[in-house]
């Protein structure tokens, strides 16, 4: 009994160093590529902080970059979560943005009205996008992850025209950013701190965490949904749905992407403007890997990467530190993230005691 | 005395599991050597040691007297020894020739493949050997007898003169395998030596000069079948007296359960794997199927669960058609289903011990709430598993994949056992565990009938199905025959049915 | 329309085009038959592509470029293999990291080393000279499409036969097929499957190298910022339909390719440019689309998710 409470214990330790190493190994080459650029790393990183938490109105920037990191890394988790590779999420996202734009500017609502039903059509929007692929999958084999890569390009691109054909000829005079007109008032997000972008978008995405998390822990679809990620010819045979189940997990993600675009466009924006994602949906993905598809710890790094977001931008302003340092270190993150650091330790001890 | 193959004191661990501890073996040329042992004795590791795919931590190697060590199972092949694996290794997608040459390839202009220098060689070997196989046929289409063959063929190509046969006859009919016997004894006279693993006892005695007993890692005993018989050798192998008949008694079943009429199923090609099959299943009953691998039982449980569309035909469930419900809609009606493949289908190796057991539970006689999962409940399913069906595990909260095969399969049909189903399938529920927890599974599926539970007993194992059930189907090419009673018919008898001996 | 349908202007750009989407499909087949999963061409593309630039522009000789861009393609796929092969991280993850990761780090590079954002142009970059073919001009239609086109082109071609042969008529070739289709059988016939593993991921990174090289040294001499454009993923999707065989994926490439060209023949048309742009990434859904059909209507039984 003591040796298996033991043997759990050292799965736990192991994983916590996981995040340790990469962290440290992380911190290092990070200091070597701030020093190159000829600064002080400590300094670099002091502005980083300061960038985030200098202010209050830093503080709402960062409120406002973290939550579309909570969405989309979390719309990216329930898919891995479930074996869904969604790679589409950014895709889904232009879309919803998309629709909330249009549903924004045509539609005349009052302002309780007009909010949620802006937020629905966007993920209504995300969801029909997510559908293609998901269909594709179901009805042909076909796999997810391409046709998820291709269609983000599709998105991109064809928001972008249908931006062009509803502005007609009012784009011409301002064809570097392409954008829609700006929503109604009455659907935008109430901001939480003045003078910023941070709006309820943040509030939204911390309770949809919140259930998501409840959800897997307590409920029986959240167990079904749990093994189906992990063995899904187990759970067929359990007698758990798959089919549907990928389906509603495809649209379920495709939903929080295109929630994820909305907020963008309702709490930030107040318009769509082509190509105006950055990679937010590459973020999530990123994100959900390092949270390693646990939606408590997906919000710890969505945190994280919100405040090397917003603090990023301040620190490029303050010193010659370059932003994609940021996007840099991020991506290595990911990438020391994923060794199995415990096999590799035992490999180098049983070769040391060889010799 | 020449002794082509000496081992002195092989060992061979994994993790804190020695899987060989100091094994010797001595095996003398030209003779067929058996080495038996229950399943997890250490047979297989041995011999992934002789053929060079593990490299033992201790002991020495010793072919025709001189000292050798395998890095790979190239430089066992080169020293002469090459195997026949329990479960075959070839490529599917390849062909025969393909198969054949693979890793001893000849070649031309020093890069590429000479296939036809290759095949005259293959065909001479076919030739002397006896052996008729389609050289350009693609493995995938070929029955299992014949992928055998192709096996001994790609050995004997290498020009090995120590073949180790890893449990071959396991996959085989009675007729296959005198057919294998034949070969085996055709090789040994072209004086080939022969290297036999197996648990069965009734084939080591016919068919080998020198048998040695390996248990849970250790060597016991190298006798000769002059010198011993199967009662002495099942003592030596398990180390207590051991029973395997289940007693039989007259019992009355109950009403029609399930019936499946006129059942068909095809495959992509349209060519049809299982064939207007019928038969019903009273309550209460064993129904066993017998068969060769692949004949279609597969098909057949498959379809029954609704894991596989069927062609044709109607299942009825106590008078309920459900041929085309979902496996949900069938662990609904309380149906359970105990698969053949226990790590792909039956478990979910990352998960803890609870949320396997749970599978299915969680559906069918669900929690409290239709909607939350009540893991006090879940836990407490668990426990009660454990307990009644021996399962060794310290705790629920364990992931499955630190228990062993057998405790897996425990689980499994605990889970499946007590979830108060009126019809249980049961697929080959005692492959790859050992000789006790077969007995204790047999008498559970007994104990489950006896409480009302129509089973559907579907077994790759012939002694299984012949032990446990009380009516015998036996499928042969997609259809099913008549095997009798418990007790009624021979081995032998079904053996023939098996390779529809006894049809035409 | 005929003409620019069929016309040798199209088909010559479109065998442009094609080139570094053909080269990194069939150095792709390598991996995917030795069953790796590997989707993070793109990047090693774009790695290449940057470090040809660099070799080119301090060089002065386009050729260095290439061999500079093999260089970085090989460097890629070591990273890699050591992350896949000996660290326990799984291909797909590897391979996201990578293909974000080395955005910001070409554009890092270009930005400190090159001291540009954006793009970068210099008269000191220079793209690979195009060769007149001797005897090819002569032929009609042929010859139009086939000549004048730079070494990598030629040398594109050459490659697409030479990769077949060796994955289907040499030993090398077998084993390599035999470690994707089951890694333990491929061992018992003394196959060193980690070593074959690491072959084929190398030849992977030796091929995308010299289709990233082409990017700024075929002809525009120019690189920008996620110069690749999702040209790894196409090279993905067309080792996918063609199910690992290097003819049949040069073939798809070529045909993405071709939809790239004609859509640009048709941008004279009015056609917008977002929906010319898109063609590309339509077609290979609707390849990946039809070819999913077609294996469906032979084996409708199997089940997709």
């Amino acid at each position: 009994m003591k040796g298996y409470i033991k043997l759990l214990g050292l799965d736990t330790v192991w994983n916590i160093l996981k995040y340790v190493f990469s962290f440290l190994a992380v911190m290092v080459i990070g200091s070597v590529l701030i020093l190159w650029q000829g600064e002080n790393p400590v300094t670099a990183m002091t502005y980083i902080l300061e960038g985030s938490f200098g202010s209050i109105r830093n503080f709402g920037n960062t409120l406002r970059w973290i939550t579309p990191c909570i969405l989309t890394g979390i719309a990216a988790t329930v898919a891995f979560k479930s074996g869904v590779m969604n790679l589409g999420i950014e895709g889904q996202l232009y879309f919803g943005a998309y629709a909330a734009a249009l549903f924004g500017f045509y539609v005349h609502l009052p302002r309780f009205l007009h909010v949620p039903s802006c937020l629905l059509a966007a993920g209504i929007a995300g969801m029909a996008f997510a559908l293609i692929p998901a269909l594709m999958k179901l009805f042909f084999n076909v796999n997810e992850m391409i046709t998820t890569l291709m269609l983000n390009y599709i998105a991109v691109l064809l928001t972008e025209y249908f931006t062009y054909i509803v502005m007609g000829i009012s784009a011409a005079g301002d064809s570097l950013a392409l954008s829609t007109p700006p929503i109604q008032d009455t659907a935008r997000l109430t901001n939480l701190v003045v003078k910023t972008n941070a709006s309820t978008g943040f509030v939204i995405a911390v309770t949809l965490v919140v259930i998501i998390f409840m959800v897997y822990r307590y409920t029986i679809v959240g167990y079904e949904l749990k093994q189906v990620g992990e063995n899904r010819r187990f759970s067929k045979v359990g007698g758990v749905n798959v089919t549907w189940t990928f389906l509603a997990i495809f649209l379920l993600s495709g939903f929080l992407a295109g929630l994820c675009g909305s907020i963008e466009v309702q709490g930030t924006y107040g318009k769509f403007t082509a190509s105006f994602s950055n990679n937010l949906g590459w973020d999530g993905i990123m994100i959900a890997m390092i949270g390693n598809t646990n939606p408590l710890t997906v919000l710890v790094v969505a945190i994280v990467w919100g405040i090397l977001k917003a603090g990023s931008l301040h620190m490029e302003r303050m010193c010659d530190v370059n932003r994609l340092t940021v996007l840099l270190i991020q991506a290595l993150f990911v990438l020391f993230i994923t060794v199995d650091y415990r096999t590799l330790f035992n490999y180098f001890k049983r070769k040391g005691a060889i010799e | 005395m020449e002794y082509i193959l000496e081992l002195k004191g092989i060992t061979k661990r994994f993790g804190s599991l020695t899987a060989n501890d100091k094994i010797n073996l001595a095996v003398r040329k030209g003779t067929v050597h058996a080495v038996i042992g229950e399943n997890g004795a250490g047979k297989s590791t041995l011999m992934n040691v002789i053929s060079g795919l593990y490299r033992p931590d201790e002991g020495e190697l010793f072919v025709r007297k001189k000292k050798v060590s395998f890095r790979n199972p190239s430089d066992a092949s080169r020293a002469g020894i090459g195997m026949v694996h329990q479960e075959f290794m070839l490529f599917p997608e390849l062909t025969v020739l393909d198969n054949i040459m693979m890793g001893y390839e000849k070649r031309k202009m020093g890069l590429f493949l000479d296939k036809k220098m290759i095949r005259k060689q293959v065909e001479t070997i076919c030739e002397e050997y006896h052996f008729n196989i389609p050289l350009d046929e693609v493995v995938q289409d070929l029955s299992v007898s014949m992928l055998q063959q192709v096996e001994i063929v790609k050995i004997l190509y290498r020009g090995v003169d120590i073949i180790i046969f890893d449990e071959p006859t396991s996959v085989l009919t009675p007729q296959g395998i005198e057919g294998l016997f034949d070969a085996i004894r055709f090789l040994v006279k072209h004086g080939k030596t022969v290297l036999f693993i197996t648990h069965k006892l009734k084939e080591v005695m016919e068919i080998s000069d020198d048998i040695t007993v390996l248990k849970n890692g250790h060597y016991v005993n190298t006798v000769t079948p002059q010198q011993t018989d199967e009662h002495d050798l099942a003592t030596m192998m398990v180390g207590r007296e051991v029973l395997m008949t289940v007693r039989k008694e007259e019992k009355q079943c109950g009403e029609v359960l399930l019936e499946v009429k006129n059942l068909s199923v095809s495959d992509y090609e349209g060519r049809a794997k299982l064939d207007d099959v019928s038969f019903c299943l009273r309550k209460g009953e064993i129904l066993g199927i017998a068969g060769v691998a692949g004949s279609g039982q597969q098909e057949l449980v498959e379809s029954l669960f609704g894991l596989r569309k069927s062609s044709g035909g109607q299942v009825l469930f106590g008078g309920k058609d459900i041929t085309h419900l979902n496996c949900r809609n069938h662990r609904l009606c309380h149906i359970g289903y105990v698969p053949q493949d226990r790590i792909s289908e039956g478990i979910n190796r990352e998960a803890s011990l609870w949320e396997n057991a749970i599978m299915g539970y969680h559906i069918v006689k669900g929690f409290q709430s239709r909607y939350f999962l009540n893991r006090k409940q879940a836990v407490s399913f668990t426990e009660r598993i454990i307990e009644q069906f021996n399962v060794k595990a310290a705790s629920t909260n364990l992931k499955i994949k630190t228990l062993s095969g057998g405790n897996i399969q425990k689980l499994i049909v605990g889970r499946e056992f007590l979830q108060d189903n009126s019809l249980l399938i049961i697929e080959d529920p005692t492959r790859g565990i050992d000789i006790g927890a077969i007995e204790f599974i047999w008498k559970k599926i007994e104990s489950l009938a006896a409480a009302g539970t129509a089973i559907l007993l579907v077994s790759h194992e012939l002694n299984e199905v012949m032990e446990v059930s009380d009516r015998i189907l036996v499928m042969y090419d997609g259809q099913l025959y008549d095997g009798g009673g418990h007790g009624e018919k021979t081995e032998t008898e079904i053996g023939l049915l098996m390779t529809g001996g006894g049809i035409l | 329309m005929l003409s620019i349908i069929l016309g040798t202007v199209t088909m010559a750009a479109a065998l442009r085009l094609a080139v570094p989407l053909i080269l990194s499909s069939i150095g792709g087949c390598f991996g995917d038959r030795a069953g790796i999963f590997n989707i993070a061409l793109e990047s090693f593309m774009l790695c290449s592509a940057f470090f040809a630039t660099l070799g080119s522009y301090y060089s002065g000789n386009p050729y260095v470029g290439v061999f500079c861009g093999i260089l970085a393609g090989l460097g890629c796929s070591a990273l890699f293999g050591v992350m896949v092969f000996h660290m326990g991280s799984s291909g797909m993850v590897v391979s996201i990291a990578m293909n974000l990761g080395m955005d910001a780090f070409t554009s890092f590079l270009l930005l400190n080393i090159l001291g540009k954002r954006g793009s970068f142009m210099d008269p000191k970059l220079i793209s690979l000279p195009t060769l007149q073919l001797p005897l090819v001009d002569k032929i009609p239609y042929v010859g139009e499409i086939l000549n004048k086109h730079n070494l990598v082109v030629y040398f594109t071609l050459l490659a697409i036969a030479g990769t077949w042969i060796t994955m289907y008529q040499t030993p090398f070739g077998l084993r390599l097929r035999s470690v994707g289709i089951n890694e333990k059988a491929a061992q018992t016939t003394g196959t060193n499957v980690l070593r074959y593993k690491w072959y084929s991921v190398l030849i992977t990174g030796f091929f995308v190298g010299i289709a990233g090289a082409i990017l700024p040294l075929g002809g525009t001499s120019i690189f920008t910022e996620n110069m690749s454009a999702g040209r790894g993923f196409l090279a993905v999707a067309a080792i996918m339909i063609a199910k690992g065989n290097p003819l049949l994926a040069s073939l798809y490439s070529f045909l993405f390719a071709y939809a790239e060209a004609l859509a640009a023949s048709m941008q004279n048309f009015g056609i917008p440019s977002q929906l010319v742009l898109a063609l590309p990434y339509f077609m290979t859904i609707t390849v990946l689309l039809f070819s999913g059909i077609r294996t469906k209507m032979k084996n409708p039984s199997k089940e997709a998710a």
